[in-house]
């Protein structure tokens, strides 16, 4: 007898073993563990603030066969070699010249020069002391003319943690043009908070500016195509490891799956591509600029992890598991960008080798992660015992708790920036936007359909699919 | 398939409608801004440590770090407000915070100094025989181009200025407390401080010129006038009154709205701010008015400000949008308890943020303001207010 075509076939479900139908409670003592190992394992993340920092000033400038660098330090930086002093406390200008030589060879040995991997050895180092309100380090022709030019008359009141520590370096190298590096590193007592802001003046004319915080390792400045790529492979790596959200989120995404199947490779590869579309687009600088929209992409962030926790509470899942990671896919590549933008600095004159190397650091990391994940998965899966839900479920919990507190810390500062006013040029903006989400989409899309056709999906006539209900 | 081709196409169309329909033209008339709005950080700045409380906040600077000092009076913490600090304690807090202290941006305390409630700070690192006398009303505060922090002060016997490192190392005084000379004195061996500096009549504010190291002070609430001197040594440079004028210490009467502008300021002098483009603004509080001059003394223009405002004035403190320009002034008004926002150019009031309450956004007394490099926005505030407070700006004021 043929049904009528209007009417659907209920899926077939696995049918409940009887051991389980015997025990409804359990699930419920389920439900109670989950919680306590919620409420015991979960912390909520704290934030924290960055208090003020200090910065360093350098140019470098290789011409002919020497190595010019120009440094400026804050003299609060000299606190440990006790220049000397008059009065109440100013710098005792007459006789400093003991403590300038001492400054520079301090100085030597905390900010270290490389050429083609070679330390370069200090040739020549002069030095002067500056007054709060000098400002010559705007330029490298204003800090060259000062440093060249009289120092300040003795009479000058400079107190001891006000001025500047002012010197001229020089190295000798083989080429303008080998491949330099350096390494900012601070001793012990000198203060932990300290930035380099480093201009360099290449040989064809080319500025580039980098900020640098101390103990960063040695940083190749203008890297050839190889040493920026493999540096952005290494950061994007280190940055999803280092992320506990990213990597929750990849977590949570994850739980409910219990094969390697295509619904698997359609989901990662959904979070893989929107993810990427969106840091591409962050690098080149396709987004809003206002600071509330890291503080919304942070918070989305928080909001992503909170749901899929839920879901895998709820109604855990992988069927549209794509459409989840591709969706909030997006706003993770958002985030990825903001250490992105940061290192770019790095990437010299290779910005687009540097940001797919970049992503292909974030793939990597994220495949280890799932290396990791997934066997444990599948071996609670075959165990047969239903533990497979029980983990999922207290996992999730654990991670609803670290993910609202992400929510309420985050939606708190959100709310201390101010939006952006709409103006004339915002509908278009937020159109750009809304097109970006459209194409990534309907991309996704595609590309899952693609899949789902290849793994054999078949529909019959009647829209059944499989073995019509009550079929025998 | 088909309900999702047709989603994904609609979806498609209104994202491109909505791009054309953002083109120049479609838009509509052009907007007319009447002034920056601002929104309070009500977590500004975060709580003190040591269970320090602070009184009146009489000044309040931004340095060229962008970090945000003010002065206040710790002598105005009534007795249950400094409860901790009492023989035997009565309460749990607090304790009066030193009188010069140092914020971020996030209101994190970096530094503070001086005062009675700095232990030591008034028996050894500014005394009398070191040529300190601390005022006994701190007022006002400034941090210069070589980030020495200036101070002044009102009590009644204060008349002096004092000029700090930024550590609270002492490195000069202007002028001797308990001793004034009138508003045409200008110092000498003979005829001023020991250190030879002009003396000076409760100074109310200084503010020092980093293209000249001069510094201004707005001498204040027992003189009248602006006293300008070497802002190393003390020494004195010239000085006027309104409209450039000599001043005069004639007593000048009550001020009547109405009545053609007064030809002296009226007590206090309250400000003196330096505009990039050279002008000078001076707080003549109680006449309700600016007065803009040259560095050299010469009078350019004034503006006025509600004036009919009686008590204590309507122009309080000055100071300017960080843009290149300085388009915009920002005048605290503590009698009015709002901060009226000007166009430098034309001292036309664009707009208005704060009135007279106890609440965030609120002013009691709005007696000084900074801005940073950002715009932010930083008031204080005296008699009972005893708070700083942050405001970020929120956009224009549009029609």
């Amino acid at each position: 007898m043929l049904e009528h075509p209007s009417a659907r076939a209920r899926p077939v479900r696995p049918a409940v073993p009887s051991a389980a139908r015997a025990r409804p409670w359990r699930g419920a003592f389920t439900g109670l563990w989950a919680l306590l190992a919620a409420a015991l394992l979960a912390t909520p993340a704290a934030g924290h603030d960055v208090p003020g920092e200090m910065r360093v000033h350098a140019f470098l400038k290789p011409e002919g066969q020497r190595l010019h660098v120009l440094v400026r330090l804050p003299l609060a930086l000299l606190l440990n070699l006790s220049l000397p002093k008059r009065g109440p406390g100013y710098i005792d200008l007459a006789h400093v010249e003991d403590g300038l030589s001492r400054a520079i060879a301090a100085t030597d040995q905390d900010l270290e020069f490389f050429e083609d991997g070679r330390r370069l050895p200090l040739a020549r180092g002069t030095a002067r002391i500056s007054p709060p309100s000098d400002r010559s380090f705007e330029s490298y022709e204003k800090a060259r003319a000062l440093l060249a030019g009289p120092r300040l008359s003795e009479a000058t009141d400079v107190f001891w943690n006000q001025g500047y520590f002012d010197a001229s370096l020089e190295y000798e190298i083989r080429s303008p043009r080998s491949t330099l590096a350096l390494d900012f590193h601070v001793s012990p007592g000198r203060g932990d908070r300290l930035k380099l802001d480093l201009r360099t003046l290449s040989a064809d004319g080319v500025v580039r500016a980098y900020e640098l915080p101390t103990g960063a390792g040695e940083v190749v400045l203008d890297p050839r195509w190889h040493q920026a790529a493999w540096s952005f492979v290494r950061s994007g790596f280190a940055h999803i490891l280092d992320g506990p959200d990213h990597l929750l989120f990849l977590l949570c995404l994850v739980l409910p799956f219990r094969r390697i199947d295509w619904s698997l490779a359609g989901m990662i590869t959904s979070f893989t591509v929107a993810h990427s579309v969106t840091l591409i687009a962050a690098a080149y600088g396709l987004v809003p600029s206002g600071a509330w929209f890291p503080a919304l992409v942070e918070t989305l962030i928080a909001v992503s992890i909170l749901y899929t926790a839920l879901e895998n509470v709820v109604r855990p899942s992988p069927r549209g598991r794509w459409v989840v990671s591709g969706l909030f896919g997006l706003v993770h590549g958002f985030g990825f960008s903001f250490l992105l933008k940061s290192q770019l600095q790095f990437a010299g004159s290779h910005l687009l080798v540097s940001l797919l190397a970049f992503n292909v650091g974030i793939e990597l990391g994220q495949l280890l992660a799932l290396a990791v994940a997934m066997p444990v998965l599948l071996l609670l899966a075959r165990s047969g015992s239903g533990r497979d839900r029980l983990v999922t479920v207290i996992v999730s919990l654990v991670v609803v708790h670290t993910a609202w507190h992400w929510l309420t810390e985050r939606a708190e500062a959100l709310k201390k920036e101010a939006w952006p006013i709409p103006d004339a040029a915002s509908p278009g903006a937020l159109a750009r936007l809304g097109l970006l989400a459209v194409l990534v989409g309907g991309l996704v899309w595609l590309a899952v359909r693609h899949w789902r056709r290849r793994a054999g999906r078949a529909l019959v006539p009647d829209g059944n699919t499989g073995p019509a209900a009550g079929e025998p | 398939m088909t309900k999702r081709t047709l989603l994904w196409g609609g979806a498609f169309a209104a994202a491109v409608l909505v791009v054309a329909a953002s083109a120049p033209g479609w838009v509509g008339a052009t907007t007319t801004h009447h002034g920056p709005r601002f929104r309070v950080d009500p977590d500004w700045p975060r709580p003190l440590p040591n269970k320090w409380l602070v009184g009146q906040v009489a000044g309040i600077a931004v340095d060229r770090h962008d970090t945000i000092w003010f002065v206040q009076r710790p002598s105005t913490l009534t007795t249950d407000e400094r409860g901790a600090s009492l023989t035997p304690p009565r309460s749990e807090c607090c304790f009066p915070a030193p009188s010069v202290l140092r914020f971020d941006r996030e209101g994190n305390l970096l530094q503070a100094w001086g005062g009675m409630a700095d232990p030591g700070f008034l028996s050894n690192r500014c005394t009398p025989a070191m040529g300190c006398e601390w005022p006994v009303n701190e007022h006002g505060i400034f941090v210069d181009h070589d980030d020495n922090v200036w101070l002044a002060g009102n009590g009644g016997a204060d008349n002096q200025v004092l000029k700090f490192s930024s550590d609270g190392t002492f490195l000069l005084q202007i002028g001797k407390a308990g001793v004034t000379g009138g508003s045409n004195a200008t110092g000498g061996l003979t005829g001023g401080a020991p250190n030879g500096t002009p003396l000076l009549g409760r100074p109310a504010d200084v503010e020092v010129d980093p293209t000249t190291n001069e510094a201004y002070i707005a001498d204040g609430y027992g003189n009248k006038r602006i006293l300008v001197v070497d802002a190393a040594t003390g020494m004195y440079r010239r000085h006027w009154g309104a409209y450039g004028n000599v001043p005069s210490d004639a007593p000048p009467g009550p001020y009547v709205p109405g009545n053609p502008p007064a030809q002296q300021f009226r007590n206090p002098v309250h400000c003196v701010r330096i505009a990039n483009d050279g002008l000078v603004y001076v707080c003549d509080r109680v006449n309700d008015r600016i007065q803009v001059f040259s560095k050299s003394g010469a009078f350019e223009k004034e503006f006025f400000v509600a004036t009919n405002t009686l008590g204590n004035g309507s122009v309080w403190d000055l100071d300017t949008s960080p843009d290149k320009q300085q388009t915009y002034l920002y005048n605290p008004d503590g009698e009015n308890n709002k901060v009226w926002i000007l166009a430098r150019a034309s001292g036309t009031v664009l707009a208005t943020f704060g009135r007279n309450g106890r609440n965030a956004a609120q002013f009691h007394w709005v007696h000084n303001l900074a801005v940073d490099s950002r715009g932010n926005i930083y008031t204080a505030e005296v008699d009972t207010g005893k708070r700083a407070q942050k405001f970020k700006p929120a956009g224009m004021d549009d029609d």
